[in-house]
C-alpha cells in the first residue's frame, strides 16, 4: 500500500515582477531581452518550486509605462505560467506600479499566512511620476516590509538611487551585493540575474538552504544567496553597452 | 546555465592518470557545479567549486583529502573519491579567473529520487519502504559516527530515495569532518539544525547530527514537521526570525507528552495527525525524547544504534489490515479504517519475532545477537502463494536446506529457493537457528 496521501502543509510565496516598459526599452532590443530572460528562467524556477515542499510559488507581473497595469494579474503557479511578451512604449510610471503592488500585499487579498514575498523591479530609466508617494504607500504594507526586494538596472541610464530606495538601506562596504541594484549591461548578465532571482532567491525565501557560519547578522529577515559568479563574463560591469 | 568547465572535452587533472571526459552539466548551486564525467570506462560525477565557496571555506581542501583517505562509511554515501586540481594544461580551459578545484564521486544511479518529493507528497512509496529508508539512514550515520566523523548538514535536500526498495543515497559529503574539530563553515539547514546551533551556542557535531537525524526521520515518516503545530498558526510571515523562534527559542514538539500547547491543527497539519498513530509507541518515544529532553540536553538524544533497533523491530511487526489492506506496525486498531484485527501469526526466532506477512524478511540479526541489525542479505522471505495470496509461505533464501516438522508430525525438507506453507508448520530448523510459528 502506498504511503498515505498527505503532505506537509505549504504556504504561498508571491513572486512579483515590476517591469519597466517605457519607450526607451524598445531601443536596442532591451524589451525582447527582458522577455527572453524571464521566459528562459521559468523552467529553472518551476524546478526550484518543485523541490520546495513548503512553498506554493505564485507569479505575477506589473508593467509600467504611461501608467501601471497588471500584465499578469492572476497569481499563477510557476509550473503553469506561459510568459506573454511585454511591449515597450510610453514614459516611466514607476510610482504607480508600486501602488498597484501595495494593493495586493494588503490582507485581504493577501493570505493570512505566507512566505516572504519576492519583488523584482527592473528598470532602464528614471521614474516620471511620484515615485516617493508610490514607495511610501508600498512600504506601509507589512508584507512589503517583509518582502525580499531586488532591483535590476538595465543599461547605464537607470536611476540607481531610486532602485536603492526600493531595496532599502544600502549595505555598508563596497562591492556587489544583492541589496544593491544589480547592473545588467548586456543581455547575458540580465538573464543571469533574472535566473538567480527566480531560482536561488525563491529557494532562500521558501525553504532555508544550508547555512554558513559567515552569514552576517544584519542579513535581514531572509539571508540572500550569493550573486551568480560573473567571472564567467569578464566584460560585465565595465561597459561598453551591448544594447 | 553557463558551465565553468568546457563540456565535451577531455580535461587532464593533477592526480589522475587519465583525462576526464566531461559529458554533461548535471546541476549547479551556490557552491559550484556538478558534471557527469567519463573516466576510462567508468561514469562518475565531478563537483567543481566556485572561487567564492573556496574563499570562505579555507579548510575545504583539507577536509576532502581527509575524507578520501578515510573512505566511505558505507555504500549509502556518494563519497569523495579523488581531489582534482587543474593541471597546467587544463587551467586555461577553465572559464574562471581562479581555476579552483573539485572532487570526483560516484554518479547517482537512475531510480533514486530526491527526498523532497516524498515530503511534498509526490513520491509513490510504501510505508514499509519508507521505514526501510529510515533504517538505512540511521545505519549510514551510525557508521559515519563510528568512524569519528560528523556530517553537519543532515536535511531533506541531501537525501535520495529509491521508492521500490527504500534504498538511500546521501550526497553533499564535503562538510564531513572529524567530530569536535570545528573545521568548516557550514552550520546546517534551518528546520533541521539542533537548537544550540541555530541559536549560535554550538558548532555542528555528532551530537547535533543526532538531532538533525531525528528531524529528518520524523519528516520522512509523517510528511510533517516536528515543530509546526498551533504555534505556527500565529506566524503570519514565515521568515528567518520566525524560524528562529519556531525551531530554537520557543521550540516545542507537536506531540510533546507533557505540554499540549503546540498540537497540530486538524486542518493545517492534517498529515501529522494521520501518520503519527501509524507507528508503535517504541518509535514514538524516541521522537518524544529527541524533541523533548533532547531539545536542550544533547546528552539525552537517542543514539543511532537505538533508532536502528527500534526501526528494525517496527518492520518486523508489519502486517496488513484484513479490512482495508493498509500496512500496520502495532497491534492496535487499524490507523486507517479503525478495524480491530485478530492477532497475526508470528515467527519466533532466537532474537525476536517477525509477523508472518508477505513482504517481511528474516535476517541474520534475528538469529545471532552478535550481528547488528542489517536489512541486506535476508535469510528468508515471507511471500504469498502465486495463485492464492492468502496462503503465506516462507522462502529459503540461504544456501542450505531447512528441516521442517508439521503439526501432524510429518517431516519435510525445504531446499534453497523453495517455499514452505507456514500454516501447517510446527517448527523449522535452519543453519542459522530455529524458526517456530506462534499461534495465539
Amino acid at each position: 500500500m502506498p504511503f498515505p496521501n498527505v503532505r506537509l502543509s505549504n504556504r504561498p510565496l508571491h513572486f512579483i515582477y515590476l517591469c519597466d516598459c517605457s519607450g526607451s526599452m524598445a531601443a536596442q532590443g532591451k524589451m525582447q531581452a527582458l522577455n527572453q530572460a524571464i521566459r528562459q528562467s521559468l523552467p529553472g524556477m518551476a524546478e526550484v518550486a518543485e523541490q520546495n515542499p513548503e512553498a506554493r510559488v505564485l507569479v505575477r507581473a506589473v508593467r509600467f509605462a504611461d501608467g501601471a497595469a497588471w500584465h499578469l494579474a492572476e497569481p499563477t503557479p510557476v509550473q503553469e505560467l506561459q510568459w506573454r511578451d511585454l511591449e515597450a512604449g510610453g514614459i516611466t510610471a514607476m510610482g504607480e506600479a508600486l501602488e498597484l503592488v501595495a494593493g495586493v500585499l494588503q490582507s485581504p487579498p493577501m493570505e493570512e499566512r505566507a512566505l516572504p514575498p519576492v519583488l523584482v523591479l527592473i528598470s532602464d530609466g528614471q521614474p516620471t511620476d511620484d515615485f516617493d508617494a508610490g514607495l511610501s504607500q508600498l512600504m506601509r504594507q507589512p508584507w512589503a516590509q517583509k518582502a525580499v526586494r531586488l532591483a535590476i538596472a538595465m543599461g547605464h541610464d537607470a536611476d540607481l538611487e531610486v532602485l536603492q530606495q526600493f531595496i532599502g538601506p544600502e549595505p555598508s562596504g563596497g562591492g556587489k551585493s544583492p541589496r544593491r541594484p544589480l547592473q545588467a549591461s548586456n543581455a547575458t548578465t540580465l538573464a543571469q540575474y533574472i535566473q538567480w532571482a527566480s531560482t536561488a532567491v525563491v529557494g532562500a525565501a521558501s525553504m532555508p538552504a544550508s547555512r554558513l557560519d559567515d552569514t552576517p547578522q544584519d542579513a535581514g529577515n531572509i539571508p540572500l544567496p550569493d550573486l551568480p559568479p560573473t567571472l564567467l563574463d569578464p566584460v560585465d560591469d565595465v561597459g561598453p553597452l551591448v544594447w | 546555465m553557463n558551465s565553468l568547465l568546457p563540456l565535451g572535452t577531455r580535461l587532464p587533472f593533477d592526480g589522475l592518470d587519465q583525462p576526464l571526459e566531461l559529458t554533461r552539466l548535471l546541476g549547479g548551486g551556490t557552491q559550484g557545479q556538478v558534471y557527469a564525467v567519463r573516466c576510462g570506462a567508468e561514469e562518475l560525477a565531478l563537483k567543481w567549486y566556485f572561487p567564492s565557496c573556496i574563499a570562505r571555506d579555507p579548510l575545504l581542501r583539507q577536509r576532502l583529502q581527509q575524507s578520501i583517505r578515510l573512505g566511505a562509511p558505507n555504500g549509502a554515501f556518494l563519497w569523495p573519491m579523488a581531489l582534482l586540481e587543474p593541471s597546467a594544461e587544463s587551467r586555461p580551459l577553465i572559464r574562471c579567473q581562479e581555476p579552483g578545484f573539485g572532487y570526483l564521486m560516484p554518479l547517482r544511479p537512475s531510480g533514486f529520487q530526491g527526498a523532497h518529493l516524498h515530503a511534498g507528497g509526490r513520491m509513490e512509496i510504501s510505508l514499509q519502504n519508507i521505514l526501510r529508508a529510515c533504517f538505512h539512514l540511521a545505519d549510514a550515520f551510525h557508521e559515519l559516527h563510528l568512524k569519528g566523523l560528523c556530517y553537519k548538514d543532515i536535511s531533506l535536500g541531501n537525501l535520495f530515495l529509491r521508492p521500490g526498495d527504500g534504498a538511500i543515497l546521501i550526497c553533499d559529503n564535503d562538510n564531513v569532518a572529524i567530530d569536535g574539530q570545528g573545521a568548516g563553515s557550514v552550520l546546517g539547514t534551518p528546520g533541521f539544525m539542533a537548537p544550540e546551533v541555530l541559536l549560535g551556542a554550538a558548532k555542528p557535531s555528532a551530537s547535533t547530527d543526532q538531532f538533525s537525524l531525528a528531524v529528518l526521520l520524523f519528516r520522512l515518516l509523517t510528511r510533517h514537521d516536528p515543530f509546526r503545530g498551533r504555534q505556527e498558526l500565529a506566524i503570519r510571515c514565515l521568515d528567518e526570525p520566525a524560524r528562529r523562534r519556531l525551531y530554537g527559542e520557543e521550540a516545542l514538539f507537536i506531540f510533546d507528552p507533557e505540554n499540549p500547547a503546540n498540537r497540530p491543527d486538524p486542518e493545517e497539519h492534517a498529515a501529522a495527525l494521520l501518520t503519527w498513530p501509524i507507528y508503535p509507541r517504541s518509535l514514538q518515544q524516541l521522537f518524544e525524547t529527541s524533541f523533548g529532553a533532547g531539545l536542550r540536553q544533547p546528552g539525552m538524544r537517542p543514539l543511532t544504534g537505538q533508532w536502528k533497533q527500534v526501526l528494525a523491530r517496527c518492520l518486523d511487526h508489519r502486517h496488513l489490515c484484513q479490512h482495508c489492506g493498509e500496512e500496520l506496525f502495532h497491534s492496535g486498531p487499524c490507523w486507517s479504517c479503525g478495524h480491530t484485527n485478530p492477532a497475526v501469526l508470528q515467527l519466533q526466532l532466537p532474537r525476536g519475532q517477525v509477523a508472518a506477512c508477505p513482504g517481511n524478511d528474516l535476517y541474520p540479526h534475528h538469529f545471532d545477537g552478535r550481528d547488528s541489525e542489517r536489512l541486506d542479505q535476508p535469510l528468508a522471505q515471507l511471500i504469498g502463494h502465486p495463485t492464492d495470496p492468502s496462503v503465506v509461505g516462507l522462502r529459503n533464501l540461504g544456501a542450505t536446506a531447512w528441516q521442517g516438522q508439521l503439526s501432524n508430525g510429518q517431516l519435510l525438507e525445504v531446499e534453497p529457493g523453495k517455499t514452505c506453507n507456514v500454516a501447517a508448520l510446527q517448527q523449522l530448523s535452519t543453519q542459522a537457528g530455529p524458526i517456530t510459528p506462534i499461534r495465539r
